[in-house]
């Protein structure tokens, strides 16, 4: 990643707990990457909507499916309906693993699909594997 | 039933329906009024005919009778003509034809006499009759003795005294009155004839008419038997339409119904899991956090051992590695239930596809997976022929393979295990396999426990989550079927099966 161009993390995760541990084990795979964290859905849309993300060069959403004002489906149809916001890589990371909404999640356009483990070990795992991936990923600038 | 007993019930049966007011009875009995009066109207036209002709011959006797009456008179007066021939001209041929003319009259008075043999009045009449005529030919036989004799004179002043006359007109008198008698009793046949005629005409068209009425009462009572009939199947049409609509409603309700407890059961799971994520998370970073404060421990114990209390040591080694153990192993446990409840609610939601199953083969791969534990314990499988049928065989495969597993499992190991699968077709579109084992058996008490979600029973000594024969009931039960029980703690169990022998899939929802 660029110093010059710093990929943002928006977080939307209603789970504070769940924020504060994906954050840690970000933290831990070494990426120091801000990271928005929204714990509703209208506030992250209305934040990715806003000019100040234009402003902000690129950036990549991690996207819970079960908030409490509406399905992070919703959130994710809507950026990729965004001319602007559709490029910006979504990594979908929930509890669900149910088909269909794994699926319709890919239909609408989300660019990696994560189920949380229960399992802390297997969790920390992932998410510091997910670290180490966004570390090496180019994110599209947003327009 | 006895075959002698036979016609009695149907005899039965028709008078049963004869004593029963309704349609049937009043349909019978109106019928059966008709060809009683077409049995009266039969009896009496024959009765006419008999009559008919027995008048006919009366009548014929009759007119026999009056012209056996006229031809005697003729003859008579024939033979009166000849005698005046023969007294006016002496002539012997007059003689003659009074002579063939006598033999004649007695010839038809026989006859006459014959014809009314039997007739009381006419005998009567017959014997004045007779002696008239007797009297006549005396003394026309006088008067022509007399003048064969020559004394002519005497004979016409024989015939001038007015006796001859008078007994010809006596026996005409008498002939006449056996000729009017005849005459009466002729009109009175007729007469008896024609009434009788009329009386049948009357009888006929009255029963014509009372059977007119009744066949028209019978069409009557046919057609609005047949009306309530048309009636009562619209009624029953409208009943029957009403009732699928109901059971169309009430299964859109049990779908609906459903699906709300499979998602419940979905959504509750996920939702449980995700404070679970937190609880083993932050019990992990508590545990990273222990231990080091354990290092830090570690390191002031060569630095400053006497500021370290005893009971931060304990705390920080003994206290806090225990008590994050026990929230590990009920996390743990609890993430255990949570996949059970979703693994349930899952195999809820899976669309069946019915298939025609080979059970021999199917039961034996499942036993040929199994083989090498019960040969472990010197045991045998034993799987017998077992009917085909058609389900979903993914369930099935899920069913039987739980069952049998459960079977190894909870073998005796005192004793070499003994497993037996067995099936047969049943009657009524069923099929039942039973799945017979000498294990350890299940108290009666647990019978209805070991098929509820979680719960387990006997002693605790082999691993098991509490979940197969919950699952077992519910796939049972979602492929039409039923699952029973029969066993004796230390003997042995035998789970029974039954399943439609096809699987009907209907648009309900699937049950939990």
């Amino acid at each position: 990643m660029t110093n010059s161009n710093p990929v943002k993390i928006v977080m939307v995760e209603d789970d504070h707990g769940h924020a504060k541990l994906i954050e840690k084990n970000i933290r831990r795979a070494n990426i120091s990457n801000e990271i928005k964290h929204f714990d509703a859905g209208q506030p992250a849309l209305d934040y990715l909507f806003s000019a100040e993300v234009l402003a902000n060069g690129p950036l990549l959403i991690l996207l819970d499916l079960n908030l409490p004002d509406m399905s992070g489906i919703d959130i994710l149809a809507e950026v990729k309906r965004d001319d602007r916001l559709k490029r910006a890589p979504v990594v979908v990371l929930t509890t669900t693993d149910d088909k269909t909404e794994i699926q319709r999640c890919y239909d609408l356009g989300c660019n990696v699909y994560i189920t949380k483990p229960v399992d802390y070990e297997s969790f920390a795992a992932a998410i510091r594997q997910l670290g180490l991936f966004l570390s090496v990923m180019q994110a599209p600038e947003i327009e | 039933m006895s075959v002698p007993g036979k016609p009695s019930l149907s005899l039965r049966s028709v008078s049963q329906v004869l004593r029963t007011p309704g349609l049937a009875r009043s349909i019978t009995v109106l019928l059966s009024g008709a060809l009683l009066l077409l049995l009266v109207v039969n009896a009496s036209t024959f009765l006419m005919i008999q009559r008919t002709a027995t008048l006919n011959e009366q009548v014929d006797s009759s007119w026999l009778v009056r012209r056996a009456g006229r031809t005697l008179l003729i003859s008579l007066q024939q033979a009166e003509s000849a005698q005046r021939g023969f007294l006016l001209t002496g002539q012997a041929s007059f003689l003659v034809d009074y002579q063939t003319a006598e033999r004649m009259a007695f010839t038809r008075l026989d006859e006459l006499e014959d014809r009314i043999a039997g007739d009381t009045v006419g005998e009567a009449a017959i014997e004045g009759l007779e002696a008239s005529i007797r009297a006549k030919f005396t003394e026309m036989n006088a008067t022509l003795d007399a003048s064969r004799a020559g004394r002519v004179g005497q004979a016409i002043t024989r015939v001038r005294s007015g006796r001859g006359k008078a007994l010809m007109d006596d026996i005409r008198r008498d002939i006449d009155a056996i000729d009017e008698l005849q005459g009466q009793r002729v009109t009175n046949y007729t007469n008896a004839s024609a009434q009788s005629a009329s009386t049948t005409l009357a009888v006929n068209a009255i029963a014509g008419l009372l059977i007119l009425l009744l066949a028209g009462v019978v069409a009557m009572l046919v057609r609005r038997y047949f009306h309530d009939m048309t009636e009562a199947r619209a009624v029953i049409d409208r009943t029957n339409a009403g009732l699928e609509q109901r059971v169309r409603d009430r299964t859109a309700a049990l779908t609906r119904a459903n699906e709300e407890v499979q998602r419940f059961a979905y959504i509750v799971s996920h939702d449980l899991r995700s404070p679970l994520v937190n609880v083993m998370g932050f019990t992990s970073e508590l545990e990273a956090a222990g231990q080091t404060i354990d290092r830090q421990i570690s390191r002031l114990e060569t630095v400053a051992p006497d500021l370290i209390e005893t009971d931060a040591v304990t705390a920080v080694r003994e206290e806090l590695p225990e008590a994050i153990g026990f929230i590990r192993a009920s996390t743990a446990k609890m993430d255990g239930l949570i996949n059970a409840i979703l693994k349930l609610s899952r195999e809820g939601r899976r669309n069946l596809v019915p298939e025609t199953l080979g059970m021999t083969t199917l039961v034996q791969g499942i036993a040929d997976s199994v083989r090498h534990q019960v040969d472990a314990t010197e045991g045998q499988i034993v799987v017998e022929p077992l009917p085909d049928f058609e389900s979903d065989r993914l369930s099935i495969e899920q069913i039987l393979g739980n069952l049998i597993d459960n079977a190894v499992k909870y073998l005796d190991p005192s004793r070499p295990g003994q497993i037996v699968i067995s099936g047969e077709a049943l009657a009524g579109g069923w099929v039942r396999f039973s799945v017979a084992d000498n294990g350890r058996g299940i108290a009666l008490r647990d019978h209805e426990r070991i098929f509820e979600l979680f719960r387990r029973a006997g002693r605790q000594d082999t691993p098991g989550e509490g979940l197969g024969l919950a699952f077992v009931r519910n796939s049972v039960r979602r492929l039409g079927g039923s699952i029973e029980i029969e066993s004796e703690l230390g003997k042995g169990s035998t789970f029974h099966l039954k399943f439609p022998t096809r699987l009907i899939l209907e648009k309900t929802g699937d049950t939990l």
